[in-house]
């Protein structure tokens, strides 16, 4: 005799075999609260990112473009909805833009020797690696390759290289690129590392 | 100053080491033994080996006057290894638990020590005579992750220990009948088992890699993988503490730091050398390497065209081109630890690391 | 083996130079060579096109990429080596168990934020770091259908042979071309830096291999056209 009694619907398919038993127990280390890794952030609305960035434009157009920049790091949203934090991001790009490369690494210097400079700076490297993620298209889903430039032949040599540089968005990464080179002269490899083992994240 | 003391024992990771009380023994964690080195003349000679943990050993350590050597490792078994005529006894300990065990220290006392494991415990052992067996007693709360790392205070009952979910913590670990009962200090008065004196936090919430108490106990240091170290000077039983002192540096994170005074640490990671820390309660900074760069032995440049130095920095993005770092460590220092004490300042201290090398150091 | 290629060198008006070597040593040797798929060795990729097109190489200008390149290698370099400070990490959730915990995904605490360092839309790189592992995902420059089969063919080439490689995923992770795992025992057998070096040069090399191979492509069809044609001329 068979040593199971019935047959139910459950136990003839093999779905019971896929489910990951760790998530239903409470005290297995899957359900680990990653919110206990942070103190709790106060919550930045669109508005006020919108506020700080009209006064962030204004102090680029004044020439000032430290405090522009430290305006940006200052408050940095971390709990906010995905708008709130586009638009900072959008925010810190545009300043990082109207930055000559020649007074990008005086000022991270002057940045980094002011008290609290080492936490602004682990912040400009959050939202630098933010802005070349947000860059990247479907950062997180399947690309296809559907989404190519049409070319019936596929033979054609000239054309748009995704290397060529006048592209906007290849322009905005080169961008973040050197700031990003000069960020890890001034504030070293242990700011790459804050960024990544920081749960503020941007 | 004299040069650092260099041993290349092997071409395996050393996961932690420790040094008899006479220096004349070094106790090693390779994979899955633990290895004894004696001293013969200037170098160390391979004398026995400990073999008992059938998984990787993850920490070792000897008691200074007793002479045994406690051993834990991811086999989730801890091992007391009593010294006799014909060699190391091995008991096992009744850790009770059921992950890895990750690291152990002896207490100051030797009546106790302490395993950190990723079961999410600490398991407390300490001898029972009726039973004439190692049993253990659990810190569990408030951990919630993988305890990396312990280390004890100078009164034996106060407990540090550092977990991946980047919390430090400061425990009591008092057991009746093996402790006399503690002085009240700043940690706290009364101190029952598993009493929580003190939990902190990193804004940028690394996993603490290494946490040790200052010479007198009253202050607590520890260093997280967000590359900082931080300084807890606590104030008093149940109040915040006076200052939390954390200091982020440049360079990559540090795995293990001790004291070599109440005004300096010593801290060493994965930039293969050690960084010395001074300060006080009214802050720390980071003052500079211990390791000089012009004694370390193949610091020498080679012959190289400048044509090529420019096409690598031009084509690679790299700067300079050897496969051997400059430092006298060539892979991660996983321990370092106090060698040579002389009053209450540490004049010498060892490091181990990966790359098979134990290193004497001039603090 | 010497760091500058022969035909580069040559390029550059200058004997090969002797002095910079690489100096493999044990694993280090392996590895590299399998990297260097342009030394003594058939480049694998060619060979398996050696018989479509014609096999005289044609050097790219390196000058000419290097305009750009620089800034995100030097970045990819830089993240890397933050990336790659791992230890020894047991399991939490399996007993006697040390798996690379980025694929296991069972501790969140121990999985850290992923970065991604973009050149432009088409050319990125994924570092996903945790405690003992990391994870590298790189996707390669396709300018069009043929640039993206023929990464598909080469990246195909590469995870059928991936035990040689030592560090490479067997499969990449979507949206990625080409997948590396990087865990602690790799860190402790290799040099770190000669690591990080060798995911910059086969970024690099990779690149150029594409290239390459398209333009022997358009050479053999530009050849098989002309025969075509020829007759009814």
């Amino acid at each position: 005799m068979s040593i199971i009694q019935q047959h139910t619907a459950a136990s003839l398919t093999d779905a019971w075999r896929t489910v990951n038993i760790d998530i239903l127990t409470e005290d297995s280390s899957v359900n680990f609260d990653t919110s206990t890794l942070h103190p709790p952030q106060p919550e930045v609305s669109e508005a006020d990112v919108r506020t700080l960035s009209t006064q962030v434009r204004q102090l680029l157009r004044g020439g000032d473009a430290e405090g522009a920049l430290r305006g940006c790091l200052e408050t940095p949203v971390y709990n906010g909805t995905d708008g709130a934090k586009e638009a900072h991001l959008q925010t810190i790009i545009e300043v990082l833009q109207s930055i000559k490369a020649s007074d990008m690494t005086p000022l991270l210097k002057g940045i980094y020797a002011a008290p609290g400079g080492s936490e602004l700076l682990d912040v400009l490297m959050k939202y630098i690696y933010k802005g070349m993620a947000s860059g990247a298209p479907a950062a997180a889903g399947l690309k296809s390759p559907a989404k190519m430039t049409p070319q019936s032949t596929g033979f054609t040599q000239i054309g748009s290289r995704p290397g060529a540089s006048n592209e906007p968005a290849s322009a905005a990464m080169s961008v973040l690129l050197s700031w990003h080179e000069k960020l890890v002269e001034v504030a070293g490899l242990g700011c790459i590392g804050r960024t990544m083992t920081d749960w503020r994240r941007v | 100053m004299a040069a650092p003391e260099v041993h290349h024992l092997f071409h395996n990771p050393i996961a932690d080491h420790s040094f008899s009380a006479d220096h004349a023994t070094l106790a090693v964690a390779r994979d899955s033994t633990v290895e004894l080195y004696g001293k013969a003349g200037n170098a160390f000679k391979l004398k026995d080996v400990l073999k008992g943990h059938d998984k990787t050993v993850t920490s070792v350590d000897i008691a200074p006057n007793s002479g045994r050597i406690v051993s834990c490792s991811q086999d989730r078994n801890a091992l007391v290894w009593e010294p006799s005529p014909t060699g190391y006894k091995p008991t096992l300990v009744l850790l009770r638990i059921s992950r890895a065990a990750t690291f152990v220290r002896w207490s100051p006392s030797e009546t106790k020590f302490a395993v950190g494991s990723g079961d999410r415990v600490i398991a407390v052992c300490y001898f029972e005579e009726e039973n004439d067996w190692w049993v253990s007693k659990h810190l569990k709360k408030p951990i919630r992750s993988t305890i990396t790392s312990v280390a004890w205070h100078p009164n034996s009952v106060l407990l540090a220990a550092g977990s991946t979910d980047a919390h430090a913590r400061v425990f009591s670990a008092f057991v009746k009948g093996v402790d006399e009962r503690p002085e009240p200090g700043v940690w706290g008065e009364r101190l029952p088992f598993n009493t929580v004196c003190g939990e902190y936090l990193n804004n940028s919430a690394g996993w603490v890699h290494s946490v040790s108490f200052s010479p007198s106990g009253n202050a607590l240091a520890f260093a997280a993988h967000d590359s900082s170290i931080t300084v807890v000077y606590p104030s008093g039983p149940e109040q915040p503490p006076r200052a939390v002192l954390s200091v982020p540096t440049q360079m990559l994170p540090f795995k293990s730091l001790i004291w070599k005074a109440e005004d300096e640490i010593i801290a060493a990671g994965y930039d293969c050398e050690a960084f010395r820390f001074q300060g006080g309660e009214g802050g720390w900074q980071l003052v500079g390497t211990v390791e000089s760069k012009g004694s370390a032995g193949h610091g020498e440049q080679r012959e190289e065209s400048a044509l090529n130095m420019f096409r690598q920095m031009d084509l690679k993005g790299k700067v300079k081109d050897d496969t051997q770092l400059k430092t006298i460590h060539q892979n991660t220092i996983s321990t370092i630890r106090p060698y040579e004490v002389s009053g209450d300042r540490v004049t010498k201290f060892s490091s181990s690391g990966v790359d098979g090398r134990v290193v004497i150091w001039n603090a | 083996m010497a760091y500058s290629k022969p035909a580069a060198t040559k390029d550059w008006n200058q004997p090969p130079v002797a002095g910079p070597h690489l100096a493999p040593t044990d694993v280090n040797l392996l590895l590299y060579s399998v990297a260097r798929s342009s030394g003594p060795q058939p480049k694998p990729a060619n060979s398996f096109l050696r018989n479509i097109g014609p096999t005289q190489g044609k050097q790219q200008p390196l000058a000419v990429m290097s305009q750009s390149l620089r800034p995100y290698l030097q970045c990819v370099r830089s993240s890397l080596t933050a990336a790659l400070t791992l230890s020894n990490f047991a399991s939490q959730t399996t007993e006697r168990h040390n798996v690379p915990e980025i694929e296991a995904q069972t501790s969140p605490e121990v999985v850290l934020t992923p970065l991604v360092i973009a050149r432009n839309e088409n050319e990125r790189v994924l570092i996903e770091p945790s405690i003992n592992s990391v994870r590298i995902s790189i996707k390669i420059k396709q300018a069009d259908e043929i640039e993206s089969i023929l990464v598909h063919k080469f990246a195909r080439f590469l995870t059928q042979r991936a035990e040689a490689f030592f560090i490479l995923r067997r499969k990449p992770i979507p949206g990625y071309d080409i997948s590396f795992l990087i865990t602690n025992f790799h860190t402790e057998e290799m040099l770190k830096h000669k690591l990080v070096d060798f995911i910059i040069e086969f970024q690099e090399e990779v690149d150029k291999e594409i290239s390459e191979m398209k333009l022997f492509l358009n050479a053999r069809a530009r050849f098989v056209a002309e025969s075509f044609l020829t007759p009814f001329d």
